[in-house]
């Protein structure tokens, strides 16, 4: 009896099988290196809260033109930081060939207005006449912000 | 020989899920966390002058213009054209009040458009929210104004 049982043991093996492991993190290493860029390409800034926003999903495609503006009234077309004087003649540049695009304006919450009404005007010299304004979906109920 | 083959059946022949159900869950949770990032935003238009200035046509009595007063150091205040809205006072009280009169403006009209118009000292989140407060009235198109239109450049 006692034999037979010591034998039994010898046989399992005492390493972990590490395999499954592996398998996640390798995927959550793919996962992670795809979500990353989608992160950080975006200027900080702290959107306006509303109630009724509608989804905007060509914002986050590669080729939507983006102005934003910060708090402290800096303008960014993408992710590099412009002045308002030239903001017009770039924007123009990057619809030269597909006229009639939306431009989508993000706008910290706390922005002046005098600012974000400079960036407009400055796309607006460049033709547009629709602009999407991002903001975020309110989610204290009204009367939060 | 014949005994070590014969071994061979105690094999369990099915497949192992565990690392598949693993990692599906795994996509599910991650998948699951991105989808909400979708953006959100409101739709404005921004007018383009006319060709001629000698066109500019005198703004018909049926033209809506919101405008966001700045008051130092309080809320902004509201007027629908010239008449103020809750009696010039700011606050969550005046913007339901603004509601309720667009609401009642825009409730027999075809074509609702409406215009904003923010004094350049406000922060942008009122004037974000008087454009909320428009589409949660049903205004289709919402024209920002801004200073350089208003001097019809």
């Amino acid at each position: 009896m006692g034999i037979s049982v010591r034998n039994e043991g010898g046989k399992v093996s005492s390493n972990i099988n590490v395999t499954p492991m592996v398998d996640v993190m390798l995927v959550l290493l793919i996962i992670f290196m795809v979500i990353t860029p989608m992160l950080q390409n975006k200027v900080q800034i702290d959107m306006a809260k509303v109630d009724n926003a509608t989804a905007m999903p060509d914002a986050d495609k590669d080729d939507a033109i983006v102005v934003a503006v910060t708090r402290d009234g800096g303008v960014f077309l993408g992710q590099n930081k412009t002045s308002v004087s030239e903001l017009g003649s770039q924007v123009s540049t990057a619809l030269a060939d597909k006229p009639g695009k939306t431009i989508f304006i993000r706008a910290d919450a706390r922005a002046q207005y005098r600012a974000v009404e400079d960036a407009i005007d400055a796309v607006r010299s460049a033709g547009v006449d629709d602009v999407g304004l991002l903001t975020q979906k309110r989610e204290n109920g009204p009367g939060g912000a | 020989m014949s005994m070590t083959t014969g071994g061979g059946g105690g094999y369990s022949s099915d497949i192992n899920m565990t690392p598949m159900i693993d990692i599906l869950l795994v996509l599910l949770i991650i998948f699951m966390v991105i989808v909400p990032v979708t953006p959100k935003g409101l739709d404005a238009l921004v007018p383009q002058p006319p060709k001629n200035p000698e066109q500019q046509k005198n703004p018909g009595d049926r033209t809506i213009v919101v405008q966001v007063l700045h008051q130092p150091g309080k809320n902004p205040s509201y007027k629908i054209n010239e008449t103020d809205v809750y009696n010039g006072a700011g606050g969550p009280a005046a913007q339901k009040e603004l509601q309720a009169r667009l609401t009642e403006i825009y409730a027999n009209r075809a074509e609702r458009v409406m215009f904003v118009k923010g004094d350049d000292d406000i922060d942008f989140h009122y004037v974000a929210e008087v454009i909320d407060i428009g589409r949660a009235a049903n205004v289709d198109h919402i024209g920002l104004m801004t200073p350089k239109i208003m001097a019809g450049q």
